[in-house]
């Protein structure tokens, strides 16, 4: 039994200048068949343009990123299996790419890293398509009669009429963590941990036998963290460009492409400020530190959930010279904007990750201003940088929001065991 | 002299009276939706209209007059093209644009190619208020004015229905917000936490103030030399005149309603008139006189304007509905503290206070029955009246306020973890893999649901106004030689 842990799998493949056209051209046509890997939830895939950050250039990218299920070695063999002469021609036109390669490895060898937030953690394509089923089998029963007697009852009669059903038995199991679950969710928190356990206990030693060298050390990371921070402090008043409106036949292009009745997708992708020679670096800590909360902390905090976001991703790309920010979410664009900026403390968490976009409004300590104080320059600097992907591969699915996956997800979950009248009532309240 | 741009305090003098009153005491109403066919003459009669026009520092007596232009019509009247670009994109390409049309879910019957006005020739609007013994004096006296520049394309009737209701029988203009900033209502200091009826930024309404984010909407703004005489504010970084500031953008919707194809349903549904009236009274989710069913198990009168309820404190606790059902109209036209369940109810009032409208709406044609009793609309006999609502709000910024809502909260089947269910008084009904043609209504042990629902109400016309200052209307006004 495999885990359903849901992550991120990023592919950034430089291309040949000569290759780009070639390379949207396959896009434009391109019919691959994601139905066929049972792992994957959404799939991106895009042309990022050539640019240049600081007078160094950025090399124009396929990008090629899915939301995917479960082990990330059964997933790269899932796509290989399924589509491996599609993506062969597809990164044919990338440089890195020749046709002597191992696809598998090649793809493994350029897994890139990013901060990917799943509002349907731990659940299938497979599994959310049968909790879907059962709920609708399950409501025209309950359309059938008429239905009453205490909660208990009612959930009885339920569950006997799931039994009846060959087809829906297996909702009657307790829907198991499989092994490696909490490593693959909580792999962060072990790397801290396993980073600074020797980190103090070297420390604590070595106060006993060089407390001076100790000490030193110390110091010079403390000081080395604040020249960080002020270095970045400075480089917010530096800034001198901030987004302005875009042109109104570009949004309404946006827009129309981003017109379907519940899920969406929302890419995003430019260069970062240029002012602070430091913000790649810390771009790039900050996206770590990002994923690692919204993952959630064992025994302190439990992971974010939004509610219209089916999955996030944030990707610092070019060693953290470019920022790529993609997302499936329920809503339509211009409102989906909105949902970050609404409540009192949404557009200080953005200011972490897409402050650092060319255009952001100007930040203050990394975590003020931005588009808590200027919501008009971040809606400029997301039609700035936003593109419709060229190919977008949104599952089997895309009609239901992530709040109808999360309360099928409680009626599958709710039928198994036994209920007191008040949890039964609450579990029936689902339906 | 230019006002200075940043005062949170509202000036009326300058701001048609639309803004802060419905003149519910103006029992008549006509709205002269206009194309114009000579603008000298069209500036003629606007320059002239001035002076008439109801500004909101007059409580007017027995008339007002407010006037609205489409972007086309600002075009029209000499506006360039480079002025035009500041107003907001939404504006400018119009309400019955094929992507925005699809976006607020004016599909199928309620598509704009059925519409009966809004698609092309409209350019402005004139809005007469007056009493019923006065209305058409005052009409014809505005026909003749704007006869030379204006031609009537078409000329929009209202009714007055007893008790405020609108013409399935439910009271209307409930839960309207209250604006900071008007001087005869003295300014409020929000608390860190706002409530839900503490009274909104004035910049949520009016161009030119700040907004709930504490930051001023987009304005419409002309270069310093395109206002010589000085008609015009300065934007606060004085580089720019602001057209925009203490104007607003009007959204106008013109809706049928199918009065009598409503209580059929309802009474298919349900074993007597009174489980039917229940039965609306969940869709709408007020009882009919206007009393919050969250707060009131029958329709009490006393109750009837109650505006000070949550869905999720500890007083209602109705957090799935069994009071008052998510779909409810009234719960997805404003959600208050339960926008989204895994928020604070703070953050969800501080969310939906960003989306709030000044709701100016009158129902037009015949009612079908004069009393608006809910048993005689039951078992009225149907007719071939043409009735509805003419649909008017008002909103700083068209797709955070009246967009955003549309389509997120009442068009959306999924609204708040629902699956199939549209609004139900409003939703154009498909039918499809994205059908929305059901209504839930949360009871126990089990909920009730109620499918293949049909559409109550069609849209058939609409469109996007500014309806300017006055100073604004002034330089409108001028020919554009001189601006």
């Amino acid at each position: 039994m495999r885990h359903r842990v849901h992550a991120g799998y990023t592919l950034l493949l430089p291309l040949g200048a000569e290759r780009v056209k070639a390379a949207a051209a396959w896009l434009a046509g391109a019919a691959l068949p994601f139905d066929r890997c049972g792992s994957t939830h959404f799939a991106t895939i895009t042309i990022l343009d050539a640019d240049e950050y600081r007078k160094q250039p950025l090399p124009a990218t396929l990008l090629f990123a899915t939301s995917f299920c479960g082990p990330a070695d059964a997933h790269v063999d899932e796509l290989v299996q399924a589509m491996g002469s599609e993506l062969r021609e597809l990164f044919a036109n990338c440089e890195r790419f020749s046709a002597t390669h191992d696809l598998a490895e090649f793809i493994t060898k350029n897994r890139h890293s990013d901060c990917f937030y799943s509002g349907m953690q731990n659940i299938a394509p497979d599994d959310v398509s049968r909790h879907a089923k059962l709920r609708e089998v399950i409501e025209q029963w309950l359309g059938a009669g008429n239905i009453t007697g205490t909660a208990v009852k009612v959930r009885a009669r339920i569950q006997e009429f799931v039994r009846s059903r060959d087809d829906l038995k297996w909702a009657l199991e307790p829907d198991r963590v499989a092994p490696g679950t909490w490593i693959a969710m909580h792999w962060r928190t072990l790397t801290i941990v396993a980073t600074l356990v020797p980190i103090a206990g070297l420390s604590i030693a070595g106060l006993f036998y060089h407390p001076a060298i100790v000490g030193a050390v110390w110091l010079a990371v403390v000081l080395l963290v604040v020249a960080v921070v002020f270095s970045i402090r400075l480089s917010e008043d530096e800034q001198t460009y901030v987004s302005t409106r875009q042109p109104d036949e570009k949004v309404r292009a946006l827009a129309a492409t981003q017109n379907r009745p519940v899920i969406n997708e929302f890419v995003i992708a430019g260069r970062i400020k240029e002012e602070g020679v430091m913000r790649p670096m810390v771009l790039r800590a900050a996206l770590w530190l990002v994923a690692w909360l919204v993952q959630g902390i064992p025994r302190w905090r439990t992971p974010i959930e939004i509610p219209t976001v089916a999955t996030a991703r944030w990707i610092a790309a070019d060693r953290g010279r470019r920022l790529i920010f993609i997302s499936n979410y329920t809503n339509a664009a211009e409102a989906y904007v909105r949902d970050f900026i609404d409540f009192p403390t949404g557009a200080r968490d953005i200011n972490i990750s897409f402050g650092f976009g060319r255009g952001y409004p100007k930040t203050r300590w990394i975590l003020n201003g931005g588009a808590a104080t200027d919501p008009n320059a971040f809606a400029y600097v997301v039609g700035e940088h936003q593109r419709p992907a060229a190919y977008w591969y949104r599952g089997p699915n895309a009609n239901l929001s992530i709040d109808n996956i999360r309360l099928n997800r409680q009626i599958r979950a709710g039928l198994v065991g036994t209920l007191a009248e008040r949890e039964a009532q609450e579990w029936l309240h689902l339906l | 002299m230019a006002p200075s741009a940043m005062t949170d305090v509202l000036e009326t003098d300058d701001i048609q009276g639309l803004v802060v009153r419905g003149y519910g005491t103006l029992h008549a109403a006509r709205f002269l939706l206009l194309e114009l066919t000579n603008p000298d003459a069209a500036r003629r009669y606007i320059a002239g209209a001035i002076s008439r026009v109801n500004r909101a520092s007059e409580s007017p007596a027995d008339v007002a007059l407010q006037l609205a232009f489409t972007a086309r019509g600002l075009n029209q009247l000499g506006i360039s093209e480079p002025i035009l670009g500041t107003f907001s994109r939404e504006f400018i390409e119009g309400m019955a644009d094929s992507v925005r049309a699809e976006s607020l879910g004016d599909i199928g019957a309620n598509a704009p190619d059925a519409w009966r006005w809004g698609r092309a020739n409209i350019h402005a609007m004139v809005m007469v208020y007056a009493t019923s013994a006065t209305i058409d004096e005052h009409v014809g006296h505005e026909l003749a004015e704007l006869a030379g520049g204006f031609r009537v394309v078409h000329e929009q009737r209202t009714t007055h229905l007893p008790d405020h209701k609108e013409h399935f029988g439910w009271r209307d203009g409930l839960s309207m917000p209250t604006i900071d900033g008007v001087p005869s209502r003295g300014h409020h200091d929000h608390p860190p936490k706002p409530s839900w009826t503490t009274p909104l930024a004035p910049g949520e309404f009016v161009l030119g103030y700040r907004n709930e984010y504490g930051v001023q909407s987009e304005s419409p703004t002309v270069v310093l030399a395109s206002d010589p005489t000085n008609q015009l504010p300065y934007t606060g970084d004085r580089t720019h005149k602001d057209l925009g500031r203490n104007g607003t953008y009007l959204v106008y919707r013109q809706y049928t309603q199918h009065v009598q194809a409503l209580w059929r349903a309802l009474a298919s549904n349900t074993t007597d008139a009174e489980a039917a009236i229940v039965l609306g009274t969940k869709m709408v989710g007020r009882w009919p006189n206007g009393a919050p069913i969250l707060d009131a198990d029958h329709d009490d009168p006393a109750k009837a304007t109650n505006n000070e309820f949550h869905y999720g404190t500890a007083d209602h606790n109705d957090r799935v509905g069994l009071k008052c059902p998510i779909g409810a109209h009234v719960r997805r036209a404003n959600p208050r503290d339960q926008l989204a369940p895994d928020r604070t109810g703070s953050d969800s009032i501080a969310m939906v206070r960003k989306h709030q409208m000044i709701r100016r709406g009158r129902p037009y044609g015949r009612p079908v029955s004069e009393t608006m009793d809910p048993h005689e609309l039951l078992t009225a006999p149907a007719d071939r009246e043409d009735r509805g609502l003419h649909f008017i709000c008002l909103v700083g910024q068209i797709n955070r306020q009246f967009e955003l809502v549309q389509r997120s909260w009442l068009h959306s089947a999924n609204f708040n973890g629902l699956f199939k269910d549209g609004d139900s008084i409003s939703a154009v009904r498909v039918r499809d893999a994205n059908a929305n043609d059901e209504f839930t209504v949360p009871c126990e042990p089990v909920r009730k649901k109620y499918k293949a629902l049909p559409a109550f109400t069609q849209l058939v016309g609409g469109a996007y106004f500014f309806l300017p200052s006055i100073a604004a209307l002034r330089f409108i006004a001028r020919a554009p030689a001189s601006r």
